[in-house]
């Protein structure tokens, strides 16, 4: 519209795009992947099962260091000085969640390369062996960076969501739901992207670990329903603008891409798929791979709708 | 005593004919495809023959308590002495996270720095010479009344103990320093 006032493009309230979303995503894979396969080695070494060479904890020495990376370039990318993006590694405004995101990212991702480097140590010492000293040192804390990198991960998968909540005047993102969501996505994509990897390139047999990652499936399937349940009934009663934000479930495409994506893609495939297709099915390629990519793209949807739908209503 | 610059815009002198918004361009040298100030003109409110446009100035309204500055992760938007939210170019790497907390959108990125841009109440130019802003200097209808609010004397202080006088958003807890005196006219959105 030609206004006398001038053009009313840069008042756009969608600020952030899909790179933003993927990035969140990316994030949130990495962290969940961690996540999973730490829990899973901790799980089998209270029973005194073995961990060692465990498809998805590979897996995860995969997709964690490539997933921030990823996400990382992205973000990168998306500045609008990003060549002087070292900025932001030297200052630190603690009022800011994006200051403490970079603090938690700038441990977090040399030490997922350790994790890989651990657990492909034989390979990477074929290739570098002047690392040996530093994969001993590495092995003798390992225990210890463990936790490290789980507490650091739990940050991470956190930090996405407080990123957003911190925009005041978007009531769909100014919730303390929202973190508690990211996390429990970024589990479940976490779990899916592992399982996924795992059952293409390390995964000889029918394997009890998947298994046991199907089995935590239900519990963040669960907290990720009751996430967005109590997100839109909370924007029920937090006034008028709150109100009409709830619109973003009802009309448009961001509707679409939560009924379709979100609900469908992301929760009610993967719980009817393990609770009503035949038992034989189950352990399948096929069936492994079109249930997790099912779960990945559920989670890339809700990332997309959180950062769409949430900026396009402003209170 | 500290300075604590306000605006003041009064909607029953303000006639919408945005010579603020181009005196501004000319002062700031703000780039053609982008704004710092604009006034919006809203309406019609009420019913023939008592119809009535309002006026909405859309600028920064120089938080006291500044959502773009807590969320700067680099500390490169700021709060000067003055109380002027202002941005350092230097430590800013455009990640925009001021852009979307800003509850008002008045920042944007101006496109030959790359870095936010807003009203600064031209503090640079005109206001470090003792001047009013552009906007205010130059408005034919005395629409618009800078000044310290603290300065119990000034015309600001004045206007703002015996006016009738609103703020954009205040449940967010930002406390603009942008006052607005609301029209006279009354009317309801038709």
């Amino acid at each position: 519209m030609n206004n006398i006032w001038g053009s009313m493009e840069q008042y756009d309230p969608v600020v952030w795009n899909w790179i933003i979303a993927v990035y969140l995503f990316m994030a949130g894979l990495s962290a969940g992947s961690m996540m999973v396969a730490i829990g899973l080695k901790w799980y089998r070494q209270s029973r005194g099962l073995p961990t060692e060479g465990l498809p998805v904890i590979k897996a995860a020495a995969v997709v964690g260091p490539i997933s921030i990376c990823v996400g990382m370039a992205l973000l990168m990318l998306d500045l609008t000085k990003p060549f002087e993006f070292y900025h932001i590694l030297l200052n630190y405004n603690f009022t800011s969640v994006m200051a403490w995101g970079v603090l938690a990212l700038l441990f977090y991702i040399p030490l997922v390369f350790v994790f890989s480097g651990l657990i492909f140590e034989k390979q990477l010492l074929k290739y570098a062996p002047w690392l040996s000293g530093v994969v001993n040192i590495c092995r003798k804390l390992e225990n210890s960076l463990n936790k490290l990198i789980f507490v650091l991960a739990i940050g991470v998968g956190i930090y996405t969501g407080f990123l957003l909540s911190a925009l005041i005047s978007y009531p769909i993102l100014n919730t303390a739901v929202l973190p508690a969501l990211f996390l429990a996505s970024a589990l479940s994509v976490g779990s899916a992207g592992n399982v996924l990897v795992a059952t293409l390139f390390f995964s000889k047999k029918e394997s009890d670990c998947i298994e046991q990652v199907h089995r935590i499936e239900y519990p963040v399937a669960f907290n990720e329903a009751l996430c967005l349940v109590l997100l839109f009934v909370g924007l029920n009663f937090s006034g008028p603008a709150a109100q009409a934000a709830t619109a973003a479930i009802t009309t448009g495409t961001w509707a679409s891409v939560f009924w379709i994506g979100v609900v469908g893609l992301g929760l009610v495939v993967p719980v009817l798929a393990s609770t009503i297709s035949p038992k034989s099915w189950r352990h399948t390629k096929g069936f492994l791979v079109t249930v997790s990519c099912s779960t990945i793209l559920g989670v890339l949807a809700l990332r997309h709708f959180v950062v769409y739908a949430g900026q396009s209503y402003i209170s | 005593m500290t300075k604590r610059y306000v605006l003041v815009h009064d909607e029953n002198k303000c006639i919408g004919c945005q010579a603020c918004n181009v005196a501004c361009r000319s002062e700031n040298n703000v780039p053609e495809s982008v704004t710092r100030i604009q006034v919006r003109i809203e309406g019609p409110y009420g019913n023939f023959p008592n119809l009535h446009f309002k006026y909405n100035r859309v600028s920064c309204e120089q938080c006291e308590d500044a959502p773009c500055v807590k969320v700067c992760p680099t500390g490169a938007a700021y709060v000067n002495d003055d109380g002027i939210v202002s941005i350092n170019e230097k430590k800013c790497v455009g990640c925009l996270y001021c852009i979307a907390a800003c509850p008002y959108k008045v920042r944007f990125i101006n496109p030959e720095t790359r870095v936010p841009d807003k009203c600064d109440f031209c503090k640079e130019s005109r206001l470090a010479r003792g001047e009013d802003p552009a906007c205010v200097a130059v408005c034919p209808t005395q629409a618009l009344a800078f000044g310290d609010a603290n300065d119990l004397t000034s015309e600001v202080s004045q206007l703002l103990d015996s006016k009738n006088h609103y703020q954009h958003k205040v449940n967010l807890g930002t406390k603009p320093r942008v006052y607005r005196i609301p029209s006279r006219k009354g009317g309801i959105k038709v």
